[in-house]
């Protein structure tokens, strides 16, 4: 069963002056501990795409369904606590808090949901000693270098538990070896706790990695194909 | 977590922060100076109008004090007195003869109001003699001695030892004359009173206008502390029906007036002063919210609650107004503190201060409720100077405030 649906999805913005049709009728089913790129040129409507599933922004029309919830027409409020609880959010400038440490970055998001204590440090510790960032973890981010500091992002982006991660650019700001080195760390998440990961992205490193290609022009999926590294892995 | 972050949050641009910081600093200072200041010329006046002119409380028969009729006594005085003085919370009780009367000398004259005091007992109530400049207080055996103020020696030129002439009335209603030698020269804060006042001896004045023995026309009564006035004035009132019993702020109606309202216009010249700070706390906390919009747009695309967001704006300005508050008030009760003990010397425009009544060396001073009332300023400005930075914070859209638009 698919974990999130999209069906007939369009956002047109400017809808009164010159309309742009950032979404066209998308339709899309995502199963659970997939791995896949949305790509296309920019303006396809990569980020309005992954804004729409992860309920950061409202379609014009269509649905989105997330474990057989229709996140379009959630009171704002229900939304905001869904968020917190199923959807793990990677952003392009990893956007982490600068006053917290590392720890404290990864353990702010179960604070919000009222996890315990011991549960909170538990939890941030085994993610960042997966994310290789044991003897980070007291320091601020300002300190780390941009792949540390996307290292970072994931481990908060996968402390709440989601059922899946969107992940907007995550390497647009990285040099090859920090890239190279996260999409190797996500791709093992994945391997390992079947975490969904969804990507917007040009990067050509994650479109290897990734082992479903979505791809997006002026705002229509133009094509949808499991690549064969996915077909390689499903037969072994 | 969120206070934690509130508090971290206003030390990310320390510069911008402690320029804040200081704004507050200085005009929390400036303003709870400038009141200090007030409450204490204030507060000084008081005293020395209680301590040197009037008493708490003053005993007349009604109507004495509408034009100081001497037919109008207090004939009984010596039981009056002693009924009062068995009060608690009366510190003394004198009973004085007082009366309207005009001084001569070959150069000038004026109209003044002459009291006739025992000097032993109405040292007691009031503590001119320790406002005397030259001269003794009625330290001589001599009859027909007179202190006089500074004001009236000028104005009649008269130096200490100099002849006085009192034109009185006698209480058969004739005009008679009597020379008085000035013993003494007393220095008040109050201009007008040191012009207008002169102290003989009772019986010197009972000589000259005849009035009966045991007979007063102003009891004068001074109490432990302030706050019991009403309380002692309305026992006064039924053990005397027939007497006008009045309080110090009956007797100086501007004096009341000034030491009601003086607390109003406290709390008022604080608040001016703390609504021009909110406009420079909107503006920092404006621009700390535009420079944090990714930030923020991250904290509610991940989960976090508009209303927690918004707090946390709120928190951050509560927290950067208080450290100025704190700072700010500290250093006010430490000035307040040792100006308050030294004083502040005004001497060098003592003659204006003087004329409106007031000291020349001014003490500060300032209750500690005050300061209650001040946090609690405090803390409403800043809520209400970070609700228009926290609504701002909230209507981000997430979804463009990530990306930084």
């Amino acid at each position: 069963m698919s974990i999130i649906e999209v069906k007939a999805l369009t956002k047109t913005y400017n809808e009164t002056m010159v309309p742009v049709h950032a979404l066209n009728g998308i339709d899309l089913a995502f199963q659970k501990g997939e791995f896949t790129a949305i790509v296309g040129p920019s303006g396809c409507g990569k980020t309005t795409l992954l804004n729409m599933i992860g309920g950061l922004d409202q379609p014009t029309s269509g649905k989105v369904m997330i474990d057989a919830r229709d996140i379009t027409v959630m009171p704002s409020g229900k939304l905001v606590d869904f968020r917190l609880h199923n959807i793990g959010f990677i952003f392009q400038s990893y956007n982490l808090i600068p006053v917290l440490t590392v720890k404290e970055n990864v353990e702010f998001i179960m604070e919000l949901q009222h996890t315990s204590r011991k549960d909170r440090e538990e939890r941030a510790r085994y993610l960042l000693d997966e994310m290789g960032l044991r003897d980070k973890m007291n320091v601020r981010p300002k300190y780390l270098s941009g792949g540390q500091q996307q290292r970072v992002a994931v481990a908060r982006a996968l402390a709440s538990k989601p059922i899946f991660v969107l992940a907007d650019e995550p390497t647009a700001n990285l040099d090859s070896k920090s890239a190279d080195t996260l999409l190797e760390m996500m791709a093992e998440l994945n391997r390992k706790e079947e975490m969904t990961f969804i990507f917007s992205t040009h990067d050509q490193r994650v479109m290897d990695k990734a082992r479903r290609l979505v791809t997006l022009e002026d705002g229509k999926v133009i094509s949808d194909q499991q690549t064969e590294k996915h077909y390689a892995q499903a037969l072994h | 977590m969120l206070v934690r972050i509130a508090w971290r949050n206003i030390w990310r641009n320390k510069t911008r922060s402690l320029v804040i910081i200081t704004a507050v600093v200085v005009g929390l200072w400036g303003g709870i100076f400038a009141d200090a200041f007030m409450q204490g010329m204030t507060e000084q006046q008081i005293f020395t109008t209680i301590h040197t002119e009037t008493g708490h409380i003053q005993l007349n028969d009604s109507g004495f004090l509408l034009n100081h009729d001497i037919q109008l006594q207090v004939h009984n005085a010596d039981s009056v007195v002693a009924a009062l003085a068995s009060i608690p919370g009366v510190q003394a009780v004198a009973a004085s003869f007082q009366m309207s009367a005009m001084a001569s000398t070959a150069s000038s004259s004026a109209a003044l109001l002459v009291n006739g005091i025992t000097p032993k007992t109405a040292a007691r109530v009031s503590d001119i003699a320790s406002k005397l400049v030259q001269g003794d207080y009625f330290k001589s055996d001599r009859q027909n001695l007179v202190l006089i103020g500074q004001q009236l020696a000028e104005k009649l030129k008269v130096k200490l030892h100099a002849r006085i002439v009192l034109t009185l009335q006698t209480t058969e209603g004739d005009i008679i004359y009597g020379a008085f030698r000035v013993e003494g020269i007393y220095k008040t804060h109050n201009s007008d009173f040191d012009k207008e006042t002169v102290y003989v001896r009772e019986k010197d004045l009972q000589n000259l206008i005849h009035f009966p023995g045991g007979a007063a026309t102003v009891i004068t009564v001074l109490l432990h502390r302030d706050k019991d006035t009403k309380g002692i004035a309305d026992i006064a009132e039924q053990k005397f029906p027939s007497l006008q019993v009045q309080t110090w702020t009956e007797l100086s109606p501007m004096l009341q007036l000034l030491s009601g309202t003086i607390r109003q216009m406290t709390v008022i010249f604080v608040a001016i002063i703390l609504i021009a700070l909110a406009f420079g706390i909107v503006n920092t906390m404006l621009m700390a919210v535009m420079e944090r919009t990714r930030e923020i747009g991250m904290l509610l695309s991940v989960g976090m609650k508009p209303s927690r967001v918004f707090g946390m704006i709120l928190l951050e300005t509560v927290f950067l107004s208080l450290t100025g508050a704190v700072i700010g008030v500290l250093i006010s009760i430490a000035t307040v503190y040792w100006f308050g003990k030294h004083g502040i010397n005004l001497s060098i425009i003592a003659e204006g201060i003087n004329a409106l009544g007031y000291s020349s060396i001014v003490y500060p001073t300032l209750g500690a409720e005050f300061y209650g009332i001040l946090a609690l300023m405090v803390i409403f400005i800043a809520v209400i100077a970070g609700l228009f930075p926290a609504r701002r914070a909230v209507r981000l859209k997430p979804a463009e405030a990530v990306r930084g638009e």
